[in-house]
């Protein structure tokens, strides 16, 4: 079945609603541009941009805190996988122009008194209201912003694919997820903001909507994608009620104080709290998961569980006046300055993502920008995510001033309209999509932290397996167009599959250990022949790799090689 | 340091009864009844999530993080709006959509009208003064009245459980919409008029105080006390509406003669809103809202009304 498909024409399209696709679409419409945003949730709502607890005040005032703040983004967050001159960048944009922005368009960074109110931490924090819910209104006043513009933006149609006129990318189809309206979009120049945490995992912090479909398409379009196998776990996520695994009980400093929460064994022994742990560092996840290793490995812990994090240490009206997360206590029947909650581990960010060349946000496809925690330049967070979404959106305006209308690819726009319909037919003996979904997570889950190529395998070829077996028998309860769970659950399926196949097959070339990742036949920081940026792209079915070094022109690791659980970053 | 041996797991079976509608073919709703096994501390969001991911139902909902932030999931759980991530799940329940929005399908509500109400009456901050620079000299004080405020995560329970907004001909913004404008209302940087939108745009007089928004705000937001008077103070002192001419009397009047004779408001306030008051019967009559909670918790004295309009003469 084709229909005839309705086609918008714009200069820019972005799509993503969090921090970086917000922001791209605010700057590329200040520059005159044309813009369309296209939101696979709803703005500013969806996407983990609102998970944004607190935001890391990048003080450059002196050399020293300069030379603190850069180690932090590429030591500790980015384990030296990071472009270094882009963190510079990143960083004075942050101290000079995204608090300052926020602020006039009425963001209330938290006062004590007549000051800021900045945690203690070597690099300072500062939050919009409380620890914990800072994305909330932040990406509140990017949502008023962008329909204060009146730019226009659809929300709940996912981008189904990335359309390309002889490789140049021109546009995306999209599928309104409300109604069932399939159309096009036309634009000069395309930004790629879909985000950097998604459920692809049995615990995960990634929400519904975050099935890795930017991943997806750019390796379907041809795009490179650099470390995707470099991914986060959390440790101290809540364990039930299982939907509260995306509340976190931040390890970082709280506000208005030195202290930060504390984690314990099965044994009520306490093994992580960052001032005795993990001094200065502000990134303390790393080296609580190497702690939780060996708390498991001496059968203290399970990673779903038997374990506890909690601030039964601290005054209780310290932790409910500072944080938002502090009320889930009371919720549940307990007391936060008396009890502690179970914990699990749960799949976070990704570091890796989508090649960037940094200077003005492009990937190797002419006329698609990437911006935020897609891209495999940095890790994310709201912050360096807004300054990527200033780049992008300015180069693609840039670039979509000086380019004439493109042509449609029609044989492309029929092709993935038969894809995307072929789904929508009921069939009561069919697999249901969630059930292919729910085997994605629960392969990811298996592999987990502790790797090794075994696993590994074992994992591609659970994968492959989904493809092959399932998804040709996706069958659904109705045909219906109006918010078909069953039918978005089937293009998300799809968006899942690809996405971890390059995440595992990036994750066998890595033979080393490296921040979150952990192969236990590798289990050396290995900096003399890893310290590099494993590159894949598919053609077809066939998937090509490479490698390059990173230039390290501002910091050095000290150590060519070293024990996974020896280093501290 | 042992943890917390307060229990955590309950047994047993959820009974869940979901109203089903897809508007495309459907002529009337129909309840679809579902039974998952209870699970430790189950919210109202992980009994949906079993029903769609275990039972592998289609059923139409919405959530977007599962921690009381997007504001996406709230739902009708036996006649109350609850947050479906935030409320833990009830051994037999009936889930429907919340009310006074349209629903796009099962329990899926469209949050258009929301978005236009809000773009009209409380888009953003406006400056007339220059912007002195970060961080600029505010101060926690001048933040302290708002503060409850800025935990709105905008999810419409309050919308959905308020009886004037019920009314399609109120022409009233709504609760949820009252807690944005007064946030920025009493923002000590806003050079908007907030009064004229107040009173003429979101018609905050049309706010009968009957503490229905308060009872089911999942963030325990004291919506009429923090954010709706506060802005009813700020639009009757120049509001052209007859809701604040009549408030403006009554303040006028209880404050010259410490007690309100309704002939006297409704003489003063010139032709009184006849339609709002038949609205305000119109409810009674229905059962929606007490004359107790429409003339205020308690009497006084008229010492204590002076000096409670003196009080209140102060504040923003």
């Amino acid at each position: 079945m084709v229909e005839e498909v309705e086609v918008v024409e714009t200069d820019v399209l972005v799509i993503g609603g969090g921090a970086a696709g917000a922001n791209a679409a605010v700057k590329a419409a200040d520059q005159g541009a044309r813009v369309v945003l296209v939101v696979k949730g709803l703005l500013g709502k969806s996407g983990c941009s609102i998970f944004a607890s607190h935001i890391p005040y990048h003080d450059i005032s002196t050399e020293q805190k300069s030379r603190d703040r850069l180690a932090y983004a590429i030591r500790y967050y980015n384990h030296y996988l990071t472009d270094q001159e882009y963190c510079k960048r990143a960083s004075v944009y942050m101290r000079t122009e995204f608090f300052v922005e926020l602020e006039r368009l009425g963001i209330y960074w938290r006062r004590d008194g007549d000051k800021l109110n900045a945690t203690a931490a070597r690099t300072p924090t500062l939050v919009a209201h409380k620890q914990g819910a800072s994305g909330v209104l932040i990406m509140d006043k990017r949502r008023r912003q962008i329909f204060d513009r009146a730019i226009p933006v659809y929300e709940e149609c996912a981008v189904t694919s990335l359309l390309q006129d002889n490789g140049r990318v021109v546009g995306a189809t999209v599928l309104d997820l409300q109604r069932g309206r399939f159309f096009a979009v036309s634009a000069k120049a395309v930004v790629l903001a879909a985000g950097h945490s998604d459920y692809l995992s049995t615990r995960s912090t990634g929400t519904r909507e975050q099935s890795a479909d930017g991943v997806a398409m750019a390796i379907r379009a041809g795009a490179e994608v650099a470390n995707l196998e470099i991914q986060w776990w959390h440790i101290s996520d809540v364990l039930a009620p299982k939907s509260w695994m995306r509340y976190h009980i931040y390890p970082n400093p709280l506000m208005g104080t030195e202290e930060t929460s504390r984690v314990y064994n099965s044994d009520g022994e306490m093994f992580f709290e960052q001032k005795t742990h993990n001094p200065g560092t502000s990134a303390p996840y790393i080296h609580q998961l190497r702690l939780l290793a060996q708390q498991v490995k001496a059968g203290k812990a399970r990673w779903d569980g038997g374990y506890y994090s909690g601030f039964t240490h601290i005054p209780a009206d310290t932790v409910l006046k500072y944080q938002h997360q502090a009320k889930i206590w009371g919720k549940l029947g307990l007391d936060v300055g008396k009890d502690l909650l179970e914990c699990g581990i749960t799949w976070h960010m990704r570091q890796g993502g989508i090649n960037v060349s940094t200077e003005r946000m492009e990937s190797n496809l002419p006329g698609l920008f990437i911006a935020g925690g897609l891209g495999a330049h940095y890790l994310g967070g709201v912050g360096p995510s807004s300054y990527d979404g200033k780049v992008a959106g300015e180069s693609a305006a840039a670039l979509a001033a000086e380019s004439s209308k493109p042509a449609m690819p029609r044989a492309m726009l029929d092709a993935e309209q038969r894809r995307v319909f072929g789904f929508l037919k009921a069939d009561s003996a069919g697999v249901r999509p969630m059930a292919a979904k729910l085997r994605i997570r629960e392969l990811m889950w298996e592999l987990g932290y502790v790797k090794n190529e075994q696993k590994l395998n074992a994992a591609l070829d659970g994968i492959v397996a989904v493809r092959e077996q399932m998804v040709p028998k996706f069958g659904l309860q109705s045909a219906s167009r109006a918010w078909n769970t069953g039918w978005m659950d089937a293009l998300d399926a799809c968006s899942m599959i690809d996405a971890t196949e390059a995440m595992v097959r990036s994750a066998l070339l890595r033979k080393e250990s490296r921040g979150p990742f952990y192969r236990e036949d590798y289990p050396y920081v290995d900096n003399e022949n890893w310290l590099r940026k494993i590159i894949l792209t598919r053609d077809g079915n066939e998937w090509k790799s490479r490698t390059e070094p990173y230039a390290l022109p501002y910091l050095k690791p000290e150590k060519s090689r070293e024990p996974f659980f020896e280093a501290d970053f | 340091m042992s943890p917390s041996s307060k229990p955590t797991s309950s047994s047993g079976t959820i009974r869940v009864r979901i109203r089903r509608f897809d508007p495309t073919v459907d002529a009337v709703p129909r309840f679809e009844q579902f039974e998952v096994p209870a699970k430790p501390l189950m919210r109202i969001i992980d009994v949906l999530d079993c029903v769609h991911e275990d039972l592998q139902v289609d059923i139409g909902y919405r959530w977007l993080c599962t921690s009381k932030k997007c504001g996406t999931c709230a739902v009708k759980v036996n006649g109350t709006p609850k947050l479906a991530c935030w409320d833990e799940a009830l051994p037999d329940m009936t889930v429907e959509p919340i009310d006074n929005v349209p629903v796009v399908r099962d329990l899926v509500t469209s949050r258009a009208e929301y978005q236009d109400m809000l773009a009209r009456v409380s888009p953003l901050l406006v400056r007339k003064r220059d912007y002195p620079g970060f961080p600029e000299p505010i101060t926690e004080t001048q933040f302290a009245s708002t503060v409850h405020l800025r935990d709105c995560i905008q999810c419409l329970a309050c919308q959905s459980a308020c009886p004037v907004f019920a009314q399609k001909d109120s022409g009233f913004a709504g609760p949820a919409i009252l807690v944005q404008l007064s946030d920025l209302a009493q923002d000590p940087r806003d050079d908007a008029d907030r009064a004229d939108l107040a009173d003429r745009v979101a018609q905050v007089f049309k706010c009968v105080s009957c503490y229905e928004c308060e009872r089911v705000c999942p963030t325990e937001i004291p919506i009429v006390g923090e954010a709706i008077e506060p802005l009813k103070r700020i639009a009757r002192r120049s509001g052209a509406s007859s809701g604040a001419r009549r408030a403006r009397a009554f303040w006028e009047i209880a404050r010259d003669e410490g007690m309100v004779n309704g002939a006297k408001v409704a003489l003063r306030a010139g032709k009184s809103g006849l339609g709002a008051l038949a609205l305000g019967f119109r409810l009674w009559r229905r059962g929606k809202i007490s004359f107790a909670s429409v003339f205020g918790k308690g009497g006084s004295g008229s010492d204590a009304v002076r000096r409670a309009h003196q009080a209140s003469e102060k504040r923003p």
